[in-house]
């Protein structure tokens, strides 16, 4: 049957409002998503901690209940009609990008977490992660965790971080570095 | 709902992640290797019915400088089941090799009727169809060789996280393929045909342009029961 096509790079040049017009997913056809609005901020870095200017990230959560606006999802029904849970962030020059979102509800076996992709120049492919909203590691118990090397774990965690609070909203850190030390846990695909 | 079941990509028939020549595929490119993790919901679900969310379309206006091409093509799963409703994003630079973007630091002009960018949504067999102007071949400014062939990026959503794709399209014949350094990083030459565009036969009539085809295949197929 079918080989799945190849992927290739992103390149320089995505249309920046392709980017620009999708990193607030707190709102969706004109109605406000439920539950703890949050920015997730951080930076990109390559090897020698250098910033990567123009990355393109993407991610996608369940809603504050842990529902996935999908039809796999068999609550998928009650999702959150202020919430579609796709978002796309470009960096800047320094490397900095910031989503707002909602915290992510946990459902069935899974702790509360963001799938998040990486592309951008250089990267043929893109690399995936998960992000997770866990205060404490020790009471971390999930199957993608667990699949990470236990002393790589802490750097799938977003950090609450007062200084990016706005009104009502709660803010987290997450740095992603693509190669180097501390380097992000990244997932086959 | 069926179950469905993503296999790794095979490096054989993907673009290498490090290329002699691309140096930021060397700083970039993670140095410890790949986990390996279970597929759960959140994983094989995705952003489905993006045109909810996302504006489907190009830009109207006056007729942009350049070929007139057509071009068309199929979205299937590995099963070559239709991939529907997928939103594909597309973008590309104009007749001139020059982008509409801060960061395009080459000299040629800007076409002020082209944007270079849209959205097309394909219907329920999988297939799509748009009309553009054929890009230009375009330098990168960080080498002192590198040309890019003309080509055309492609960002596709299909129905899971997992079949998320992206990737740039290359045209027939063209001189500058034979070194592109992204084009022939897919070692497999069967493999580097699926990032080609195929002419399709010519024709003179009410709307003149020359068309292109390219098919593509989202990773996915069904999963085949136990027999017990």
């Amino acid at each position: 049957m079918g080989t799945p096509s190849p992927y290739c790079t992103i390149g320089p040049f995505f249309p920046t409002q392709f980017a620009d017009e999708c990193d607030n997913l707190t709102q969706f056809e004109g109605k406000t998503a439920r539950g703890q609005h949050i920015v997730l901020k951080g930076r990109v870095v390559e090897d020698g901690n250098v910033p990567v200017g123009n990355a393109i990230l993407e991610i996608w959560q369940a809603d504050a209940n842990g529902i996935f606006r999908h039809p796999l999802d068999p609550r998928c029904s009650e999702a959150d009609p202020g919430f579609f849970g796709w978002g796309r962030a470009r960096t800047d020059a320094q490397g900095r990008y910031c989503f707002r979102t909602v915290a992510p509800g946990s459902y069935g076996e899974r702790r509360p977490h963001i799938n998040m992709m990486v592309l951008a120049i250089g990267l043929t492919r893109r690399l995936v992660t998960t992000v997770f909203f866990t205060d404490s590691l020790g009471d971390i118990e999930d199957p993608v965790v667990s699949s990470v090397p236990e002393a790589a774990r802490r750097r799938l965690l977003a950090v609450r971080d007062k200084s990016l609070d706005a009104a009502g909203v709660e803010g987290y850190r997450f740095d992603i570095v693509l190669r180097g030390e501390n380097e992000t846990p990244f997932f086959v695909d | 709902m069926s179950s469905f079941e993503y296999l790794p990509y095979d490096d054989g028939t993907q673009l290498a992640r490090q290329i002699e020549g691309y140096p930021r595929s060397f700083t970039r490119t993670p140095a410890q290797p790949l986990i390996r993790r279970p597929t759960t919901l959140s994983e094989l679900t995705g952003p489905t019915g993006l045109e909810r969310k996302l504006k489907i379309g190009f830009e109207d206006g006056r007729r942009a400088m350049g070929q007139l091409i057509g071009v068309e093509g199929r979205v299937a799963d590995e099963d070559g089941a239709p991939v529907a409703n997928a939103v594909i994003e597309i973008w590309q630079a104009n007749s001139a090799g020059k982008y509409i973007h801060e960061l395009d630091r080459h000299e040629a002009p800007i076409d002020p009727n082209f944007t270079g960018q849209g959205r097309v949504l394909t219907d329920a067999e999988g297939h799509f169809q748009f009309q553009t102007i054929k890009p230009g071949a375009y330098p990168v400014m960080e080498s002192d060789w590198w040309w890019r062939p003309p080509h055309i990026h492609f960002s596709i959503f299909g129905p899971s996280w997992l079949n998320r794709f992206v990737t740039q399209v290359f045209f027939p014949g063209e001189p500058l393929n034979a070194m592109d350094l992204l084009l022939n990083g897919v070692k497999d030459p069967e493999a580097r045909e699926r990032l080609i565009f195929r002419a399709e036969a010519t024709s003179v009539g009410a709307v003149n342009m020359l068309k292109f085809r390219r098919d593509f295949v989202l990773r996915g197929r069904h999963r085949t029961p136990a027999l017990d």
